[in-house]
């Protein structure tokens, strides 16, 4: 490297004005008053108040956020009658990969099908929310919901259990059908 | 009751409202801070904290929000790192806050109030003025003498001034007082212990020393105008009117000085574009990096309540304090003199809203400017500033000397318009000059190729 290789790049130069600075400092200031008046007298903001409204409810223009493809928390679907889907083929724990479901099989008390889930446990803390759960289900049970806001105030209660995920399967099925 | 001095009460109630203040100042702040960058600012916390009844809910754009914060400040874990120095590290905030809460002493809050009271003295008294000084309150000053009414009773008119501590020295006692609060900052950052505190400290002692030059500069262009270093003096001067609708307040006469002495303030209160003492992003905040819990909130107090008694030492000197239309009492040699509680009052309040005005102009500034790098900081002060303000009081200094001192008793309309037309002569003058004075050197010069690490070893055959 040479010095002939090297861009040099001035500062611009200050005018009179600009040195003596408070010109531009007062220009500078009634930026900023412009702003303060847009947004207390006019109420022209750009804030969300976010519990009260929420992006889902704005359109993709306004800074509004599509949940058609938004992976959030699991549900585990029913069946017709009332009965939960999973058969407990250990599909979806096996694809896995940040290995937060936890099944434990037991022996189907229904007729049709020769297993179910005795637990199913999702760890919403561990879970990446990719989706692969939800691919490799041949019986379409686990399902990733549109739902985001999940809190709890221990990592315990951040584990899902199966009536919880069940739970949410109820409240969740009319918004998004299976 | 009778007895208690009332600089006594002015001085709980002083206080009490200025602490208080310091906590919602936070609030502003944190609201101005979002209004310039379209925000709303904390709105959520109401005065019921979600615990009260009734008022749990209700948001009060965010009213209860300093005293949340305060409730969080007392209840975090007082931490204090190893190998601090354990008292200076504790003196530090105490410190900054002592510091503050002085200087508002001499603060004239509402001129001086005249009043009566009928008081008995034992007949055959030699020195009826003495004994009636004694049965009033300590700071009751005796007007003309004592009427007697007879039977030993005698009417007595006496004076006292609505502040705290009505100091003929009170210019003076700001200035000594004010860049004591330097001391905080720079034992904060000694005794935290750490190489960025330190850095810290340093930084803000050399800001306050150049900007204390050009400030005690400009308070001088107001005390060589009137003569005098009270401040309620200087406040009683600026009591009347130019032009009969022009208030004469100096920063209409002094425009220049008022800018400097504003400058010099944001710098004293390091704060932005001064604050390179705390500098969040070099110097991980600066001095109070090693404070937590009520320590660190005693900085943030000593901060804005600084902030408080700056500003209100600026509308002292340059809005004419609590001066306001319909307040100035009947006599129009002293005007600060009323015999009506309600306006002293008043007149506080004025003053106190003027004060938040300037403060406001802090938050507005700090939220717009970035932050002066340390040379250019140096640069203002000793090439900018303090010529100037030189200038400007050898401008005030020949004015006074051309109005044979008449301006002592307080500036007549021409006095001001020759003041005002001086004042912007400085000012073109200062351009004028300015452009002759060749540049200071660059100050972050290029480096050469050659010798730095990209660099090629050249060959001995030029190769």
């Amino acid at each position: 490297m040479k010095d002939s290789d090297v861009i040099i790049l001035e500062e611009p130069k200050l005018s009179r004005a600009d040195q003596f600075y408070l010109p531009q400092v007062l220009l500078g200031l009634g930026t900023t008053m412009k702003h303060m008046f847009n947004v207390v007298v006019r109420d022209k903001h750009r804030v969300l108040q976010y519990p009260e409204e929420r992006r889902e409810d704005l359109p993709v223009e306004k800074g509004g956020m599509l949940l058609n493809s938004y992976r959030g928390v699991h549900r585990l679907n029913k069946d017709e009658e009332g009965r939960v889907k999973c058969v407990a083929c250990f599909m979806c724990s096996t694809a896995c990969p940040a290995r937060c479901i936890h099944i434990e099989a037991a022996e189907s008390p229904w007729p049709d099908r020769e297993k179910y889930p005795a637990k199913f446990d999702i760890d919403e803390l561990r879970c990446i929310y990719c989706g692969m759960c939800e691919e490799a289900c041949p019986v379409d049970a686990i399902e990733l919901t549109h739902v985001y806001d999940i809190v709890g105030l221990t990592r315990q209660e951040m584990i899902f259990d199966k009536s919880k995920l069940l739970k949410i399967f109820d409240e969740t099925v009319k918004k998004e059908p299976m | 009751m009778a007895n208690i001095p009332p600089w006594v009460l002015i001085a709980l109630i002083a206080h009490g409202t200025v602490m208080l203040t310091v906590a919602y100042l936070i609030l502003l702040e944190r609201k101005v801070a979002s209004w310039v960058q379209d925000r709303l600012g904390p709105n959520r916390v109401g005065l019921g904290f979600g615990v009260i009844p009734i008022i749990k809910n209700w948001k009060m754009r965010g009213l209860g929000q300093p005293l949340a914060d305060g409730l969080k400040f007392f209840v975090k874990e007082d931490y204090r790192p190893a190998g601090v120095d354990k008292i200076l590290f504790t003196i530090a905030p105490g410190f900054m806050v002592l510091v503050i809460i002085i200087s508002i002493a001499v603060l004239p809050w509402g001129g001086t109030r005249q009043a009566e009271r009928i008081i008995s003295i034992p007949p055959g008294t030699a020195n009826v003025q003495e004994q009636a000084r004694r049965q009033l309150s300590q700071g009751d000053e005796i007007v003309g003498q004592p009427v007697p009414l007879g039977g030993g009773q005698y009417r007595v008119t006496y004076q006292y001034p609505f502040q705290i501590a009505s100091l003929n020295i009170g210019v003076l006692y700001i200035l000594a007082v004010l860049s004591l609060a330097v001391y905080g900052v720079v034992i904060g950052g000694w005794a935290s212990n750490n190489k960025y505190s330190f850095l810290g400290g340093l930084r803000a002692t050399a800001n306050m020393i150049s900007y204390e030059i050009p400030l005690g500069l400009a308070v001088l262009c107001i005390v060589v105008l009137f003569g005098t270093l009270d401040l309620g003096q200087l406040v009683e001067k600026q009591c009347h009117n130019w032009a009969v609708i022009v208030p004469a307040w100096n920063v209409f006469s002094q425009p220049l000085a008022f800018i400097m002495f504003l400058v010099c303030i944001h710098a004293e209160a390091n704060r932005a574009p001064f604050d390179i003492a705390e500098a969040e992003q070099e110097l991980v905040g600066g001095y109070h990096t090693e404070y937590s819990a009520m320590r660190f909130a005693l900085f943030f107090l000593g901060e804005y309540a600084g902030m408080i008694t700056t500003s209100a030492i600026c509308v002292a000197l340059f809005f004419g304090g609590w001066d306001c239309p319909g307040l100035r009492g009947p006599d129009a040699l002293h005007p600060a003199v009323t015999t009506s509680f309600i306006v002293c009052v008043l007149r506080a309040v004025v003053f106190f809203i003027k004060t938040l005005v300037i403060i406001f102009v802090f938050m507005w500034v700090r939220w717009t400017l970035p932050r002066f790098r340390f040379d250019q900081l140096m640069m203002l002060a000793w090439r900018g500033m303090i010529p100037i303000s030189l200038a400007l009081l050898m401008m005030t200094a020949f004015v006074v000397f051309a109005f044979h001192g008449n301006t002592y008793t307080g500036l007549g309309g021409t006095a001001a318009l020759t003041l005002l037309v001086f004042n912007v002569f400085t000012a073109l003058l200062i351009l004028l000059i300015s452009s002759m004075i060749p540049p200071a050197p660059a100050t972050n010069r290029r480096v050469t190729v050659i010798g730095s690490r990209y660099a090629q070893t050249p060959l001995p055959n030029g190769g």
